[in-house]
């Protein structure tokens, strides 16, 4: 009877004050996540609804609105971004369903390699691999064109990357490996009997592809297509370096020129009602993407059965397919490292001969800190640290709230932090832009390197909460009940049990994390200013001015770190290239 | 008929090689339900895919139906589309971009027998109303509950009306009472499908009630092949008396022909010609052959004991008998009136000990 009415004294203290103290935890949580979250975009609602500079004030307009789409040139730009999107989906996906589909139910070889090649792919920033190609294929300077006009003495080029296709074509090879972690992902769960069912039913393997495996990944490709083409909306990368010079203009590229322009004043109210459709577009196929998913996962069945199929014997096909997966490969990592490595050996662009051979020298490498100082390198180092930290503890307490109270407001909060993966990156940097230059009493940051790190930790909260979900969910909710009922606190609970379970998984993705932070420069070029320089922005100035060789030479030394960064995660652990997925 | 010879199955694994199959030799008449029995990892599974071709032995050779399918030997290996079998999957493997009514049709329609349009839909109704499934055709595959499922999944194995049949724990994911509800109705199916059945359980009373003969398994080679009757009776050494149903094991040494020394005492008993006089042996026997009484009666052979504990079970009742220190197992009636520390007596009849080496 009496350990009886303790054990109801235990239960009543802990359903009375256990929830009481977690409500007003995940409370200031959401209330912190949806300002931090909701600000920039509020900032370029705000900004499309103004004129003139910000922090001036003024009464709200439409002016903005009526100027922008009563301009028939604005229509094709949308148009061109329509275009490119498509395109850049095409192509991403005419290499990741074979290639998927190769890497996960055949008997193709040096599977590994493919991987870690893949990985990499991730990690060198798209405006290298643009830049490498522009220097391969540019009209003028390009090495092609160039060993064109020198053999079939050819008076015009011979191929040009300026165009909508050349853009389409080297953005949709940088999608590639995204795409290929996250179709992965989703082929992993699929019941492999699913398919044996078939062949047991005497339906012949070509037939099984076309109506089991196809139909069955459908919802997981539609996904992926949606979320691809949301994304290729906002890129920015490829549109400057390759449009801006053709003067093809996409949406991102002329709200970042709105917002820096070579010439003349800023229009942030132009660049805000762009801003608008943009981020419209943004949520309507985030919101797509998300039902797919849902779809997707009615459709997979986690068996018991821990066996891989037999893999599909490639035969006499085998060299084919490998020919085709280095094919990729070869635009994807080798074909880009050789010209940024010959590139950077030599005192200008030239095609290989005895006398560049001769005139081979590290004087680039040498004389890069020259140009940059210390500063771009002490950034750069502070971003890799500071964002998967603030991104991954926010994300951790998030994914506590969400997957383990029973706070009645836990799937809001889950969907806030999502949000972000349908804010385009340049949008959240122009609206925190705007946000510190308007209100710099409360928002002191603009300018320092603080704003690109709050820029970076928003824009990644969203693929470090769907992780940490994951980790989170694998953690046996009784192991942290049991910390409870021997009476141990919450927050005690939480530091003891649950950080050192989730910890590996957690680590894990800040890795990833810093890692994109060290490649990105969408949101530190928008954000830019002489204090906050990092090596992506300094490599974008050298282009700028066209300093090709010493943008070699820095690119090198940018792909040789994240090499080894993703070799020694590799010995770390096994499973690294499954965190790329969601990037 | 399915006949397999020598097979022998390895895995390339990161930790090297596995030997799943150690030369498995069977045969399963026409018409026949066999049961391939054994513990989890022992290589049922393995048998049954490779039959089915879904993986390719290493040496051996597998026939169906007089037609040899799989001879590494010969380079040989028809693949699994051109079998004549109908399979059930373990996690029913059912479609889920397809109603009940197109998973059904789907091997008519696509499949090696194909036939003509008009048949199609008869034949599908046959096979639901079989497993009691009609009015179900066009419930979409990912709204049934497990028991559909595995219907769903027996319709398809067997509308094209295969030769062979092949079961991989079909029954494993229902809960108890509906898995013994589909036992019988699996068994009825078969029967009145007249396929040849190859069933694969690691759940001996399924495996009693449902085969024909029952194949028990152990890392890879087979123990004993038998009626359910046979095996349960004789199981052929140690680990199949240990494996099927639940029995008493106590050391014990032969003294003589027909008699062995034991903890219990000196023990009449059918022993084996091949244990000599001085062999150390283990004696097996069944608690449901132990049979208790208040007070010892002439002419046989008895133990004097005492009640350590009783387990109710209601239609049983299980004892723990303690004898010269050994504790024994009885299994008795609901309603047997011995209680805990009464002073008893076990009576055995000696033709129902096994001896094993
Ligand atoms: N794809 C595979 N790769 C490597 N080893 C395997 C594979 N499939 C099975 N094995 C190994 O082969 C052995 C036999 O496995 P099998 O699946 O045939 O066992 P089983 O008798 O069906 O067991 P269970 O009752 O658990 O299903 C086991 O040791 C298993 O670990
Ligand atoms: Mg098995």
């Amino acid at each position: 009877m009496a350990a009886q009415g303790r054990t109801m004294g235990v239960l009543d203290r802990l359903l009375r004050n256990g929830p009481d103290g977690s409500t007003i935890f995940a409370g200031g949580l959401l209330i912190f996540l949806a300002v931090i979250v909701g600000a920039p975009a509020a900032m370029v609602a705000l900004m499309s609804l103004r004129t003139g500079f910000p922090g001036e004030g003024g009464p709200l307009t439409l002016i903005n609105f009526i100027r922008v789409y009563t301009d028939l040139s604005t229509y094709n730009v949308l148009l061109n971004t329509l275009l490119f999107a498509t395109g850049t989906v095409v192509v991403a996906l005419i290499f990741t369903v074979p290639l998927v589909w190769l890497l996960m139910r055949t008997d193709l070889p040096f599977k590994r390699t493919i991987y870690v090649l893949l990985t990499l792919g991730i990690l060198i920033p798209v405006f290298l691999r643009t830049i490498a190609w522009i220097l391969l294929l540019s009209p003028r300077i390009g090495l092609v064109n160039q060993w064109a006009s020198q053999i079939f003495g050819l008076d015009h080029p011979l191929v040009s990357l300026y165009n909508l296709p050349g853009m389409a074509f080297i953005q949709g090879v940088s999608f590639v490996p995204g795409a290929f972690f996250m179709l992965a992902a989703a082929y992993r769960t699929m019941d492999p009997a699913l398919e044996e069912a078939a062949y047991t039913a005497g339906v012949s393997k070509l037939r099984t592809f076309f109506w089991i495996n196809i139909p069955i990944t459908l919802p997981a490709i539609a996904a992926v297509m949606v979320y691809l083409f949301m994304t290729a909306i906002a890129v920015f990368e490829v549109p400057a370096i390759i449009g801006l010079p053709a003067r093809i203009l996409v949406l991102s590229s002329l709200i970042y020129t709105s917002t820096n322009p070579p010439t003349g004043l800023p229009e942030y109210g132009v660049a805000g009602a762009y801003g608008g459709v943009m981020l419209l577009a943004g949520l309507v196929l985030a919101y797509f993407y998300v039902r797919l998913v849902r779809q997707g996962k009615k459709y997979t069945v986690i068996t018991g059965r821990g066996y891989r199929p037999r893999e599909i014997a490639l035969g006499r096909w085998k060299w084919p397919a490998m020919a085709f997966v280095m094919l990729y490969l070869s635009m994807e990592v080798f074909i880009p490292f050789l010209v940024l490595l010959w590139t950077s050996l030599l005192p200008y662009l030239q095609l290989p001969s005895a006398a560049a051979l001769s005139s081979i020298s590290l004087k680039n490498y040498r004389t890069i800190p020259d140009y940059t100082g210390a500063l771009p390198f002490i950034n750069t180092a502070i971003l890799m640290v500071a964002v998967p930290f603030c991104a991954m503890l926010l994300s951790v307490l998030v994914s506590w709230v969400v997957i383990r109270s029973q706070v009645s407001f836990r799937g809001i909060l889950d969907t806030v932090a999502f949000l972000p993966h349908a804010m385009p990156s340049i949008l959240l940097a122009v609206g925190l832009g705007y946000l510190g230059l308007a209100y710099r009493n409360i928002f002191p940051f603009y300018g320092t390197i603080v704003i690109i790190i709050i820029a970076h930790t928003i824009n990644w909260i969203a693929y470090g909460t769907r992780t940490t979900n994951s980790v989170m969910i694998q953690v046996h909710r009784e192991l942290e009940e049991a910390g409870k009922v021997a009476g141990v606190s919450t927050p005690r609970v939480f530091l003891r049990i649950v950080l050192p379970l989730v910890a590996a998984g957690v680590f894990n993705s800040g890795i990833w994390i810093s890692m994109l932070s060290y490649r990105e420069v969408t949101m530190a070029l928008t954000l830019y200013s002489r204090k906050n320089t990092v090596i992506s922005t300094v490599v974008w100035q050298f282009w700028g001015s066209g300093w090709v060789p010493e943008v070699s030479a820095l690119g090198v030394i940018l792909v040789i770190f994240a090499v080894i960064v993703v070799g020694a995660l590799r010995i770390g652990f096994s499973r690294v290239g499954e965190v790329g997925s969601s990037v | 008929m399915i006949r397999i010879k020598g097979l022998h199955k390895f895995y390339r694994t990161r930790h090297g090689l596995v030997e799943a199959l150690r030369g498995i030799d069977l045969e399963v008449e026409e018409r026949e339900f066999f049961v391939l029995l054994g513990a989890s990892g022992c290589g049922k599974t393995t048998t049954l895919r490779c039959v089915a071709g879904l993986e390719k032995p290493d040496a051996g050779e597998i026939e169906i139906s007089g037609k040899v399918v799989s001879s590494p030997g010969k380079g040989l290996n028809i693949p699994t589309e051109k079998r004549d079998i109908g399979m059930v999957f373990q996690s029913y493997a059912i479609w889920p971009h397809m109603s009940v009514f197109q998973n059904v049709a789907f091997p008519l329609i696509k499949g090696r027998k194909q036939v003509p349009k008009h048949l199609v839909s008869e034949k599908v109704s046959r096979a639901l109303s079989l497993v009691k499934l009609d009015g179900l055709e066009e419930r979409p595959a990912t709204d049934l509950s497990g028991g559909q499922q595995q219907r769903v999944a027996m319709a398809r194995a067997v509308v094209t009306e295969p030769k062979i049949l092949l079961m991989d724990e079909p029954l494993s994911n229902l809960d108890a009472r509906l898995r013994e509800e589909m036992r019988l109705e699996l068994k009825k199916i078969t029967r009145s499908v007249g396929v040849t059945t190859l069933y694969v359980t690691h759940d001996q009373a399924e495996a009693l009630s449902l085969g024909d003969r029952v194949c028990v398994m152990h890392e890879g080679e087979i123990v004993q092949i038998g009626t359910p009757q046979d095996v349960y009776a004789r199981p052929a050494n140690l680990f199949a008396a240990q494996f099927v149903g639940e029995m008493n094991f106590i050391r014990g040494k032969v003294t003589g022909p027909g008699q062995v020394d034991s903890p219990l005492g000196r023990l009449r008993c059918p022993v084996p010609p091949a244990c000599q006089t001085g062999s150390e042996v283990t004696l097996a026997i069944r608690p449901e052959h132990l049979i208790l009484l208040h007070h010892p009666s002439q002419g046989s052979e008895a133990l004097e004991g005492k009640i350590a504990s009783k387990n109710y079970l209601g239609d049983t009742s299980l004892f723990e008998v303690e004898v010269n220190g050994t504790a024994l197992s009885v299994k008795l009636p609901g309603d047997s009136d011995f209680a805990v520390g009464q002073q008893i007596v076990v009576v055995v009849a000696p033709d129902r000990w096994r001896v094993y080496l």
